[in-house]
């Protein structure tokens, strides 16, 4: 009894009008595949079954009768704002699914320098919103490299974190309330309070729901006071990593939150990093920000904590200044990296994963020696430590291949997946999370069991009760 | 020393290309404008014309930009036998002064000549001016972001001119004296010349971007491949010239003939639309010259809005589009 | 030719595009407090990057090899930069991607602005190890971006030159078909080595990755790394001969009026800029 894709779009047409659905062959095939399978798009060479259609709803209300007609009619839906997925949550893998696109619902609904609060549409752009409130000497303290290209209910939705997580934390520490539509239509709001004790906190059933239980129309955000001029920035360089992940430990642990804390493998370093560092060193990064006191204690007290360190190597601040000044990657940034991936065949990719103290370096240590040793074609083979926390930090693994002897649509089952499969397996072996900060998708649903254990219980039930038909993201979190 | 009372210069014209009036406006106008010489010096200035056949000489002989024309005959795309013809006449008296046009054979006779006659080379120079016994000279360094002052020490003092010169207006027609002074042929040289099987290729140039009256440029900013072909059709109702910026390009939004700045075309129009141009200055440097410059960009503190003489905080595709509409309402 | 040799020569420099308005202001202004020297900005704090042209003028020379070992054809390879300690990252990454010899001629001198002692150290160079059969140069390099290296390197060495190239093939009897940019065109036309090839805005512009094993593979290999003083060029004293001297750095002002055009919505904002700015001048064109 499934709609024809004719049908499919006629249906959408008279919820949102002609002018809102978008049908265009060559966006649809775009659209059937994200970051995960950039390939595809780069060298436009298409697999995966194509959307039947593009909608872009103007209002929750739109939102809320679409998702209705398509729990009706058994149409799979795949929300989406920026674009920007990592992790195939975007990606098409039932035939003639409908993107719910809402960038069109790109409205700051409210400043609220007083309360210290911010409350926008799901298709507002990161940026867009913290330009808007640095007019009023605050920021929202999030700050993804994909911030000039994300938007707000993307990033809610993946459970995202920004370069400056140590202080200000992830999404999940920001958003206050949100509204979110269900597949039957329903419409909830999550009210805007400091906190409350009033039974389970609700909003993280949406934060990081991936699309795959509802779509999200509506976030409030925290905001902070902006003190850029108080930014200090300290670095130095290193032998090895265990040192590194001690030293993090060490900061943690004696309660200072510096925005940023990394330390990065020698690897990745070379990436950013070799006009100081030698081809052999680690480097390890902090910047402190905040009120004027509290950034010069952090500064003070790091530097106290690292000196007791005589393995680590101070660099000049500058260094790490005018890196962190680049950090952001717009959409001209993003465009020349597909045009270094078209001419070299040389691809950039990335995986995160978070463990306790005990286990994260014999897991970066142990996937790197196995990616390097079972994996052909690598050109680079690294990480960083980004997020830290009281009991352990994660590990962002950055890794570069030559794709060889296969076509760009194979690159993702010769190199891709094998690789991830190596971190996740090592990372569960030793307790783990096989994802920190970008998403499920359909890339690590595959591992969904093995991350939740028995609590997968709980996501299942989830899953059944929010979207008994099986209409929203098939295969993102639970896989097909 | 003894005060300089003449400064004799040599202005290089390479008739065999097609970019032969360009060249002659730019040595024109940087001999009127470009060369400060200080009261009491005489400029004795020569144009050296390099023509290809007989049939076109007289209307190239209009083009010379000196009263005093020395013609030489050589085939094209021969820069050794007129590097040699140039050494030569350095070796009998010469100048002091070679000025070239821009571009890659300018560069390659300057550096070729200063080379074998021990003199200083400056290529893309924006203006010169006589200082002691040198010559200083501006030119763009740091992909124009800023600007270095030269000083050229050894004579001959060889230099080539920025692109910026070839849109000067025409010189008033020289009443022209002329001498033939040499014939270079095939088997001048010690033998035929380096390049063979040449072809003409015929793919697009940037030429309409330089003769351009009125130009829309697209930036980053047109945000996709798309909004730059929205552009693109915007560009050609309003019948304006359309360029790109090198992110654009590189993105593959558009053509790599399109691209406007320090690696691609220089234009120098009436007036200059872009559209998502943050204004970098090695972009700049192809619309700097414009007359007017009205700028549409989202973000307010983007550099162009300091660069353009208006500006509009707007998404620039809507507004080119409604511009474009408003522009073809308006004609009869 | 059944044995090819081509050398290519590249630069590094320090990332501008990463430095900021306030950097380049202090660049002009710090020549003027300090009363001499030209001054020149901070570039300590960026990271290095390879000429846009010299990257794509390394690659042109891999597909070159690659083009003619496919044609059954042999062909050596070798870069050098002449350029401090900051070359040798990227040296060591040519060595894997096949470059047979990669050199470091360390000039133990600043010669951002002197093409001819520039000229001079690399042309002696090559004649110390031979003079290739294809020398490959980027057209241009910042942060002097004169274009004169490749011509004056090919003038000391007897080698004709094409500048502003775009893409190069293998042709028969071992001459090579050369597309460029010149009189505001493009021409194609054939050239025998010997000949030195200045790269343009390329067609292939990006430099490939060579593999971790490839790295494993060359890493006891060394660079030949010599002065110029050991090829007898003493660069620093060149330089107080070098017949150009940058004197002073200026900022450009680019300021214009910047009037806002206001308005409520694209369309009102297009009809504003019309009528108060454009109708005129459109009118007189
Ligand atoms: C260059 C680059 C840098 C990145 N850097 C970071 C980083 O530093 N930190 C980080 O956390 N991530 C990063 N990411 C990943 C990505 O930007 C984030 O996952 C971001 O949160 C996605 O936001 P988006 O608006 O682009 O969402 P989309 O890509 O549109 O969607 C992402 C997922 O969320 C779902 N979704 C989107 N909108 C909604 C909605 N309204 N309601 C319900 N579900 C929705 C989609 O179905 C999909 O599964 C980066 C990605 C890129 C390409």
């Amino acid at each position: 009894m499934s709609l024809s894709r004719e049908a499919i779009v006629e249906g959408l047409r008279r919820i949102v009008g002609p002018d809102a659905v978008v049908t265009d062959e060559k966006i649809l095939v775009e659209s059937s595949v994200d970051n995960f399978r950039k390939l595809q798009n780069i060298f436009d060479v298409h697999t995966a079954p194509v959307p039947a259609a593009v909608v872009l709803p103007a209002d929750t209300a739109q939102v809320a009768a679409i998702l209705t007609w398509a729990n009706e009619n058994g149409v799979n839906v795949i929300p989406r704002t920026g674009a920007t997925a990592t992790e195939g949550g975007l990606e098409s893998v039932v035939p003639d699914s409908v993107i719910v696109d809402g960038s069109m619902m790109n409205q700051i609904v409210s400043i609220d320098p007083y309360n210290m609060q911010a409350t926008c549409q799901c298709g507002v752009p990161l940026q867009a919103l913290e330009d808007r409130v640095r007019e009023h000497g605050l920021t929202t303290g999030h700050s993804p490299q994909s911030k000039p290209v994300a938007h707000m209910g993307g990033l809610v939705a993946t459970r995202s974190i920004g370069q400056f997580s140590t202080l200000y934390g992830g999404i999940e520490d920001m958003v206050v309330g949100l509204e979110a539509v269900f597949p039957g239509g329903e419409v909830a709001r999550i009210k805007n309070v400091p906190r409350r004790a009033a039974g389970p906190d609700i909003r993280h059933v949406v934060i990081g729901n991936e699309g795959a239980l509802c779509f999200i129309s509506e976030v409030t955000v925290k905001l902070f006071p902006y003190f850029p001029e108080n930014n200090t920035f300290l670095g130095w360089t290193l032998k090895d990593m265990a040192t590194g992940f001690a030293v993090l430990r060490d900061v943690m642990v004696n309660g200072y939150k510096p925005s940023v804390a990394r330390v990065y493998d020698p690897g990745d370093a070379g990436l950013h990093f070799s006009h100081f560092a030698a081809a052999d060193d680690c480097v390890l990064l902090f910047m402190a920000e905040g009120a004027a006191g509290i950034a010069k204690a952090t500064a003070d007290g790091i530097q106290a904590i690292v000196d007791k360190h005589p393995e680590c190597t101070q660099v000049p601040s500058e260094y790490i200044e005018t890196w962190f000044n680049d950090l952001c990657w717009d959409a001209s940034k993003i465009t020349a990296e597909d045009e270094r991936i078209r001419q070299t065949h040389n691809v950039n990719r990335t995986t995160e994963i978070s463990a306790d103290w005990s286990s994260i370096n014999d897991i970066y240590q142990a996937a790197k020696a196995r990616i390097i040793d079972e994996i052909p074609d690598i050109t680079m083979m690294g990480g960083h430590s980004s997020h830290s926390y009281i009991n352990g930090t994660n590990m962002y693994f950055n890794y570069f291949f030559n794709v060889v002897g296969v076509g760009p649509e194979e690159e993702t089952d010769k190199y891709y997946l094998p690789i991830i499969g190596i971190i996740c397996e090592e990372t569960l072996k030793r307790g783990g999370s096989i994802v920190h900060h970008h998403g499920m998708g359909k890339a690590r649903a595959p591992w969904v069991k093995d991350e939740y254990g028995s609590s997968y219980y709980i996501l299942e039930t989830l899953k059944r009760s929010f979207d008994p038909n099986g209409i929203m993201n098939k295969g993102t979190i639970i896989p097909l | 020393m003894s005060a300089r009372e003449t400064l004799r210069v040599a202005a290089v014209l390479d008739g065999t290309a097609a970019t032969a009036e360009r060249q002659a406006r730019a040595l024109g106008a940087f001999l009127r404008e470009g060369l400060r010489l200080g009261a009491d010096v005489k400029l004795v200035a020569a144009t050296h014309l390099f023509h290809a056949d007989q049939s076109g000489r007289e209307s190239l002989l209009e083009l010379a930009p000196t009263t005093d024309v020395r013609l030489i005959r050589t085939p094209a795309l021969r820069a050794d036998l007129m590097t040699a013809a140039l050494t030569a006449f350095e070796a009998g008296g010469g100048a002091e002064l070679f000025v070239f046009p821009g571009g890659p054979l300018g560069t390659e006779l300057a550096a070729r000549l200063a080379a074998r006659t021990g003199g200083s080379v400056m290529t893309d120079i924006l203006d010169a001016e006589l200082s002691g016994e040198g010559l200083a000279c501006r030119r763009r360094v740091y992909s124009n972001h800023l600007v270095g002052l030269f000083e050229l020490r050894s004579l001959p003092w060889c230099i080539t001119l920025d692109a910026g010169w070839s849109d000067a207006r025409p010189s008033a027609p020289n009443e022209h004296v002329v001498q033939t002074v040499a014939e270079l042929h095939e088997d001048d040289s010690s033998a035929s010349g380096p390049l063979k099987s040449v072809e003409v290729l015929d793919q697009p140039t940037t030429g309409d971007l330089e003769a351009a009256k009125l130009l829309v440029v697209a930036g980053r900013g047109a945000g996709s491949r798309d909004g730059v072909e929205r552009v693109a059709a915007a560009a050609a109702r309003l019948g304006a010239a359309f360029g790109a910026t090198r992110p654009v390009v590189m993105n593959a939004w558009a053509p790599p003939d399109r691209q406007i700045g320090v690696s691609g075309a220089r234009s120098a129009p009436a007036v200059c639309l872009t559209v998502g141009v943050s204004g970098a200055p090695a972009f700049l440097w192809g619309v700097e010259r414009a007359g007017f410059i009205a700028a549409v960009d989202t973000d307010e503190r983007a550099a162009i809005t300091g660069e353009a003489d208006a500006v509009v905080i707007d998404d620039g595709v809507a507004v080119i589009e409604a511009l474009a509409d408003i522009v073809a309402s308006e004609r009869p | 030719m059944d044995h090819l040799r081509i050398v290519v020569g590249f630069k590094v420099t320090p990332d501008y595009e990463a430095l900021r308005a306030p950097d380049w202001a202090r660049a002009a202004g710090g020549a003027a407090e300090s009363g001499g020297g030209p001054g020149a900005p901070e570039t300590r704090y960026v990271r290095r990057v390879l000429g846009v042209f010299d990257e794509a003028a390394l690659e042109l020379a891999l597909r070159l090899r690659d083009a003619r070992a496919e044609a059954g054809l042999e062909t050596s390879l070798a870069a050098f930069s002449v350029a401090a300690r900051e070359a040798d990252p990227f040296l060591q990454t040519l060595q894997a991607l096949g470059f047979e010899r990669a050199a470091r001629v360390d000039p133990r001198a600043a010669l951002d602005f002197a093409p001819r002692v520039t000229a001079a150290v690399i042309a002696t160079y090559l004649r110390r190890i031979g003079s290739p059969d294809v020398l490959l140069l980027g057209s241009r390099c910042g942060p002097g971006e004169s274009g004169a290296v490749p011509f004056l390197v090919a003038d000391e060495l007897g080698l004709p030159c094409v500048t502003e190239v775009t893409d190069v093939q293998i042709a028969s009897r071992g001459r090579l078909r050369v597309t460029f940019a010149a009189g505001g065109g493009w021409i194609r036309a054939t050239i025998a080595p010997p000949c030195v090839l200045a790269v343009g805005n390329a067609v292939v512009s990006m430099l490939r990755v060579p593999t971790l094993k490839d790295r494993l593979a060359v890493r006891e290999r060394s660079l030949d790394v010599l002065s110029s003083g050991e090829l007898g060029v003493d660069a620093a004293a060149a330089l107080a001969g070098e017949p150009t001297v940058l004197a002073s750095l200026e900022t450009i002002d680019r300021e214009r009026a910047g009037t806002i055009v206001a308005g409520r919505t694209p369309e009102e904002k297009a009809r504003a800029l019309y009528e108060t700015q454009l109708r005129a001048r459109l009118e007189r064109l």
